[in-house]
């Protein structure tokens, strides 16, 4: 047992922190920016390209793809500092296309894709979600026909929220009408800014965050587009959802210590239920860290975090929903004012995590999903 | 004992059903968005209807309605989130008519249960830590006159009130005052919040009022203060309650609709006990907050019931919303749909007249602790 980095990993990691240290006013401009809910802009991207230069967003990755063939635990290191530092701590592309690709795709999509997910100049954003497909992905309807020379699609999708600024869909679509409906899905990768006949329209969601719905109106796309197998593409989805499902709690734990600081400055240390409750936050935070490093550590030896990353993932939500809580309770009523009042606290950062953080519960496997996945592939008991 | 409403009570509620539902229907989303954070058209109507007039003698053009009554009619716009400033209008006007002389009643009853006046408690003073630069509490003679200058937050639509209900430390002690907004030396300020509900900043500088201007006997001012604070927060407990049945009714029709995995989601035992929870929470808000408003129509001591029915609502607001944002998946989340207008009400009602901490603690007062 021991719950240190090593010397190596320690010595990464200081690195990382160095390079974000060194770029704080672009770090500072970045996180601004995605915390306005619109999605990468100009700062997001310089950073994301600060650290891809390095090899550090793909570090697992073989280096002919722009990786450093490094393993999983340093690219929780790198997840975390991110994440402290700019509040991304992936992109889609280095998360779960990427992936995908690297064990699925043809040496062609590699070569194509993967570098420059690698050095951070491109963006996929997931397309699996429809109105009638959201925890229940295989029931997803937009369609892909095999035209011969190319694939012909049509239907739409919901909640696409990385549309607006992507370069590629990354495309979960029906080739096959068959029983069971998930060996009908095939995964494809669509280029949105060059594609005729798509339409992306934007849905704002509670917290101010931009999300789209897409439609693809007798779209067509060239034959190898489709990543791996046909009607394997669900196989594809489930395999790159436990990808990104390696979290970090440091956004958490960084927000944590500001209000705990907070706290002693306003002189509220001595009340009972506050210590209380920022108690059991750390202990909360802190059991959620653990759940991170071990799947990075699973991951590392071989291991198949099918129901630790259900249980990381529904843990960060909901400890972030109770972080959230915990601080507007201490703020009591100066906690409804938003940014730019000057009674707001922390700018009102907290009353827009209030909102915005409901997604997290929700995105990406609803914690109920997260639950039939601990129960049933974690302690074997039946499915329905 | 009985659970059941009287035959006056169902009638006010079917009035109140049918008109909230023909008029109000996506209202809170509407006027979210302009200046006033209320419809002025259906303010005057429910003053027509006889509610804001609800509780009070008919000689000040009232319908003389109990307590009971008025949490019932909050209730049913809690289920609407209708927006405006009714509860507070109406526990500041009953203020007045419990510790006004009779000239202030004349004066102000009658244009407040008409829907031409609405008065604002101003009573929250800022905490020092929060903001050192504030104009701070002053209260001093001239010429026979008070001059006042302070600094209330979260003063209920207090940019459209006419009077302020302020307290001030005078040389007789704390001293109520009922005072012009449209005083020159005051300043509203009208603060961005998550529910759109316009909570203001008002400010006072040298504000000259006169003695015709105090509410009760000068230096008793805390005890009114209590009861404001109290029917207040049993009136939000009430609104709450209202908004957690409309929740949960949302939440199940739209369980019972939604199909995942070719079934409805509803038939999920999981979703089953996340509603059956919602409910059980509701209902506990709601039992409460009426054994409160029994009390309280009766004269009898209610400070413990009231503080146990709002901690409990304070809490289940947060937690009934929760539950509905989260069985809605993705949809409910979206501000297109009314769930998150509710979640977001949720948190001013929370803290509105006091937080869930805030009342257990007079709870356990209230037990001799
Ligand atoms: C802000 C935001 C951004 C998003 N971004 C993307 C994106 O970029 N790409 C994308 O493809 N999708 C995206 N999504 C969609 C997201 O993945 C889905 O919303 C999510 O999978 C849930 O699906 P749903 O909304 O249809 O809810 P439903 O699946 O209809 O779920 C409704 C309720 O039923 C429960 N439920 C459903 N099935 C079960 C079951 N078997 N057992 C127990 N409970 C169950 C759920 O937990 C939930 O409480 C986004 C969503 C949001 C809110």
């Amino acid at each position: 047992m021991d719950f240190s980095f090593s010397a190596e990993e320690e010595k990464f990691k200081q690195e990382v922190q160095e390079l974000f240290i060194s770029e704080e006013e672009l770090s500072k401009a970045a996180k601004k920016e995605w915390n306005t809910g619109l999605g990468f802009g100009p700062n997001c991207w310089k950073i994301l390209q600060k650290i891809g230069e390095r090899g550090w967003l793909c570090p697992t990755w073989p280096k002919e793809y722009g990786g450093l063939g490094l393993s999983y635990m340093y690219r929780y290191i790198v997840v975390e500092q991110m994440h402290h530092f700019v509040d991304i701590y992936t992109t889609v592309g280095a998360g779960m296309a990427g992936p995908i690709i690297l064990s699925h795709g043809t040496d062609e999509q590699k070569n194509k894709y993967l570098p420059p997910i690698a050095r951070g100049e491109v963006e996929f954003v997931l397309g699996y979600t429809e109105p009638q497909a959201g925890s229940d992905l295989a029931a997803l309807s937009i369609k892909a026909e095999d035209k011969g020379d190319y694939y012909l699609i049509n239907g739409s999708k919901l909640f696409n929220t990385r549309a607006h600024y992507s370069q590629y869909h990354w495309l979960g679509a029906r080739t096959a009408v068959i029983k069971p409906k998930y060996k009908g899905i095939s995964l494809f990768i669509v280029d949105l800014k060059n594609t005729p006949g798509i339409t992306i329209s934007p849905i704002w969601s509670v917290g101010g965050t931009r999300t789209n719905e897409i439609f693809y109106d007798n779209v067509k796309i060239p034959k190898d587009s489709l990543v791996g197998e046909a009607n394997r593409g669900f196989y594809y989805i489930l395999e790159a959802l436990d990808y990104e499902r390696i979290s970090t709690v440091a956004g958490l734990e960084r927000d944590f210590k500001e209000l705990v600081e907070y706290v002693k400055e306003k002189r509220k240390a001595g009340d009972p239920i506050i210590r209380q409750k920022l108690g059991g936050l750390a202990a909360e935070i802190e059991s959620a860290r653990l759940f991170a490093l071990k799947v990075a550590w699973m991951l590392d030896n071989g291991r198949v975090p099918n129901y630790e990353a259900a249980m990381l993932k529904m843990k960060v939500a909901e400890t972030e929903q109770n972080l959230v809580n915990t601080a507007m309770q201490i703020f009591g009523p100066y906690g409804q004012v938003q940014k730019g009042c000057r009674w707001a606290q922390f700018d009102g950062q907290f009353e827009r995590f209030y909102r915005d953080s409901l997604e997290n519960l929700i995105t990406r496997g609803t914690s109920e999903i997260m639950r039939n996945i601990i129960a049933q592939r974690g302690l074997g008991m039946p499915r329905r | 004992m009985d659970f059941d409403l009287s035959e006056s009570q169902n009638m006010l509620l079917d009035t109140a059903k049918k008109f909230l539902e023909k008029e109000a229907k996506g209202l809170a989303r509407q006027v979210e968005k302009t200046d006033a954070g209320y419809s002025p058209e259906l303010w005057q109507k429910i003053a027509e209807l006889g509610w804001i007039g609800l509780v009070f003698p008919e000689q000040y053009g009232g319908i003389e309605g109990t307590f009971q009554d008025l949490v019932l009619l909050v209730e049913e716009m809690g289920k609407a989130v209708f927006p405006g400033p009714f509860t507070t209008t109406a526990i500041s006007g009953l203020s007045i008519l419990d510790h006004g002389n009779s000239s202030q009643k004349d004066a102000f009853i009658p244009a407040l249960t008409d829907g031409e006046l609405i008065i604002s408690p101003a009573l929250i003073k800022p905490d020092p830590l929060m903001n050192e630069s504030i104009v701070h509490d002053q209260a001093s003679m001239k010429n026979g006159k008070y001059l006042l200058s302070g600094t209330r937050l979260f003063v209920p639509f207090g940019h459209v009130a006419g009077r302020f209900i302020y307290e001030a430390d005078t040389d007789k002690g704390k001293t109520l005052f009922l005072i012009d907004a449209g005083n020159p030396g005051i300043r509203c300020l009208p603060l961005d919040s998550i529910a759109g509900d316009k909570p203001c900043e008002v400010v006072l500088e040298g504000v000259e009022v006169s003695e015709e201007d105090i509410i009760g006997t000068p230096g008793k001012a805390e005890k009114i203060i209590k009861q404001i604070n109290t029917r207040g927060a049993l009136l939000e407990s009430a609104y709450i309650c209202g908004m957690l049945e409309q929740v949960l009714k949302m939440t199940v029709e739209y369980a019972n609709e939604r199909e995942q995995f070719g079934d409805k989601i509803g038939a999920l035992q999981c979703i089953q006990h996340q509603c059956a929870d919602m409910a059980t929470d509701t209902d506990q808000v709601k039992f409460l907050t009426y054994e409160a408003a029994w009390k309280l129509s009766k004269g009898l001591p209610a400070d413990k019931e009231v503080s146990m029915a709002k901690s409990w609502a304070s809490d289940a607001s947060r937690r009934v919303c929760l539950l509905g944002v989260k069985i809605h998946g993705g949809t409910g989340v979206m501000e297109e749909h009314d769930m998150q207008i509710y979640f977001r009400k949720a948190k001013a009602e929370e803290l509105a007249f006091g937080d869930g901490d805030f009342h257990r603690e007079i709870v356990a007062t209230q037990l001799g602790l």
